[in-house]
């Protein structure tokens, strides 16, 4: 007979799914089973970890116009 | 995610969708009450007088039209004082007068002040008896209205109504007993209109401003406070990670929530936090401000035990009363002489300790006026700023945004700076201008406080300056000619006035969509079925009674939500039961 197997369903793109896999390597016990491309079956209790962990993952590859705008100011005044 | 009702609310019909959260005003309130407390309302004509002013214009004609028709008229009636357009474009079914007319007598019945009757009747041609509906108008309500118009004082109502209009002079000179009383003329000369409007405006002020976080000398009260929570417009930090935790289910948990920390001191509530709903009633102009948080307050009182009648009665009261005069507390019953100080909390009233005497104040007495007297409270604010050239600062039209994100705001309005600095990196101000750049981390700490890209781009859109309109008018046009001189149709359709570049409203959207990258779902997932059959089977019921979230007909697996395990497992039980005869047990590990 068919097991069930308590959880949580993880829906996301392709890319945030590598990344939640990337960041189950580093922890360890998140992910339970790779179901495919966009799903995921995870520990519940680690749902509020992933997403800070994303945010911060995520965050740093995004732009920040003021970066740009401190380096010039660094570059001028040095 | 659901907007959290406020507990008690005799609201069936409104929708929790943020948006009519504010337009379920006071008509919708007031429509929600049972007869009998209608009933006890239109004892007062002060009321009576208020419900009147805050009816839609054909409704206040069919009032006034039977006012003084002792008789009942029949419904037909009702219709063959309407012109009908029917010459006009609208074309079908769906005539705007039509619609217009229905609401209007719909809110005089949901009022019960229009009672249908129907009547059997012999017709006079065909000598049949066929059945007439004939509208009346509600006693209570006819008499009050018909005083509250007339000035008319009858002795037995005299004590009811202890203040009445100060409107006609007449009347004035007639008052005798409760009145007299009732207005205190050697009070202090220095309560102006002037200063109660600079008192009323600070304290108002002062709530919103506390609201957008901005840093102020003096909180608001702890009645103030524990109100904005009441009505789901802050929040304390407990409270968020609570809702988020449920993730949406917040309605029933927001009343517990605020059943158990009734008392919690002004320290814990200096540190709420403005909510989606907040931010939308930040938005508004400050009538519907004022009527939302009185209504909450309405609904407050309830769960306090203070009748209901009582706090409507002084709050329509309040509407009939006249700025700069003051006004006698003795008169007052005990639940009035407790609103007293709430109300001073929010700057409806001014009442000096210990004096026997409170004013109104403008927002009080405009509550039921159409026309208000101010528009927004950054509005107001602009004209206390500046004074000479008053005539010219208006609130909407002075925020002017680029493509490449940079921001200019042409205001000295702290609070709309306050504002602008929800979700706009501000960076400098000068006297009349404040520029800013709308960056990622700065939508994203609006839309971590709750506030949706839509409301960003809508404020963005209702302030956009004058300049900004033109352009795109403009803009429009140019589209418009060239589409329609190449004959593209689809295009035309399509066609939308742009006033914010293109660029910051998609990305505004872009960055709450990354704010939700992963979407969880709570319950089982089911694998390593022995068969097809049994697989087809279990999972053909699942989506029959919707539950299955995901599935996988190549590995045979599927999942199911926690809501719709336990169905799932009696289910599968069942085939068991039935396939083998003896019952076995299937639980989940």
């Amino acid at each position: 007979m068919a097991r069930a197997i308590k959880g949580m369903l993880i829906e996301c793109d392709p890319s945030i799914k590598s990344l939640v896999v990337r960041i189950d390597q580093d922890y360890r016990d998140i992910v339970i089973e790779e179901l495919d491309d966009t799903h995921l079956l995870i520990d519940p209790s680690k749902l509020t970890f992933i997403k800070k962990e994303l945010n911060r993952i995520l965050a740093d590859n995004a732009y920040n116009p003021f970066d740009d705008e401190d380096a010039q100011a660094a570059a001028v005044l040095g | 995610m659901s907007t959290p009702q406020p507990p008690g609310s005799s609201n069936s019909q409104g929708d929790d969708e943020s948006v009519d959260f504010f337009k379920s005003t006071i008509n919708e309130y007031l429509d929600n009450l049972p007869e009998s407390v209608h009933q006890q309302l239109f004892q007062s004509r002060e009321t009576c007088l208020a419900i009147f002013r805050l009816l839609p214009a054909l409704s206040k004609f069919y009032i006034m039209a039977v006012l003084f028709n002792e008789t009942s008229v029949p419904y037909s009636d009702l219709n063959r004082w309407v012109k009908s357009n029917k010459n006009s474009e609208f074309k079908g079914h769906q005539n705007p007068t039509k619609i217009y007319q229905n609401d209007s007598i719909k809110r005089l019945k949901a009022l019960h002040i229009l009672k249908e009757i129907k009547r059997q009747m012999i017709h006079p041609i065909t000598k049949q008896p066929t059945v007439i509906i004939f509208v009346q108008l509600n006693e209570i309500f006819r008499q009050s209205f018909r005083d509250a118009l007339t000035g008319f004082l009858p002795d037995s109502t005299q004590d009811q109504s202890k203040i009445t209009l100060a409107s006609s002079k007449d009347d004035q000179q007639e008052k005798t007993t409760s009145l007299d009383m009732m207005f205190d003329d050697d009070v202090d000369n220095s309560i102006t209109v002037d200063y109660l409007d600079r008192y009323c405006l600070a304290k108002w002020e002062n709530i919103l401003h506390f609201m957008v976080g901005t840093e102020i000398k003096e909180i608001p009260s702890v009645g103030a406070l524990t109100l904005l929570r009441f009505s789901g417009l802050m929040e304390l930090p407990s409270d968020r990670e609570r809702r988020e935790a449920l993730d949406g289910q917040v309605d029933e948990d927001i009343d517990y929530g605020y059943e158990d920390d009734n008392k919690k001191s002004i320290h814990t509530l200096k540190q709420l936090l403005i909510t989606k709903t907040g931010f939308q009633f930040l938005l508004q102009d400050i009538s519907s401000q004022i009527w939302t948080l009185l209504i909450q307050y309405l609904i407050m009182a309830e769960k306090l035990k203070m009748n209901p009648v009582d706090v409507l009665n002084f709050i329509f009261l309040l509407g009939s009363l006249e700025l700069g005069q003051g006004y006698a507390i003795s008169m007052l019953p005990q639940t009035q002489l407790i609103m007293l100080d709430d109300l001073q909390d929010y700057g409806l009233i001014y009442h000096q300790k210990d004096s026997s005497v409170f004013y109104p104040t403008r927002l009080a007495t405009s509550l039921t006026s159409e026309s208000s007297s101010f528009k927004t409270a950054s509005a107001a604010m602009d004209q206390e700023i500046s004074q000479p050239r008053a005539d010219k600062s208006t609130n909407s039209g002075s925020i002017i945004i680029e493509t490449n994100f940079k921001i200019y705001c042409y205001t000295s309005s702290p609070l709309q700076i306050a504002i602008l600095n929800l979700f706009v990196h501000l960076r400098a101000r000068f006297a009349n201008l404040v520029t800013g750049v709308v960056t990622r981390e700065s939508v994203r700490g609006a839309l971590r406080n709750g506030i949706t890209s839509t409301q960003i781009i809508n404020y963005l859109e209702t302030h956009a300056h004058n300049g900004m309109i033109e352009l795109a008018e403009a803009e429009y046009n140019k589209k418009y000619e060239f589409e329609s001189s190449i004959g593209n149709t689809t295009a035309l359709e399509q066609l939308k006035l742009e006033i914010l570049p293109p660029t910051v409203v998609d990305q505004i959207k872009l960055w709450q969509l990354e704010m939700d990258r992963v979407q969880a779902f709570k319950g089982y997932l089911y694998k390593d079925f022995n068969n097809d059959f049994e697989f087809e089977k279990l999972l053909s019921y699942g989506e029959d009674i919707g539950v299955i979230v995901w599935r996988d007909r190549t590995k045979r697996k599927f999942f199911v939500s926690q809501e719709g395990n336990s169905q799932l497992i009696d289910y599968a039980n069942k085939i068991i039961r039935n396939s083998s005869g003896t019952p076995r047990a299937n639980t989940p590990a």
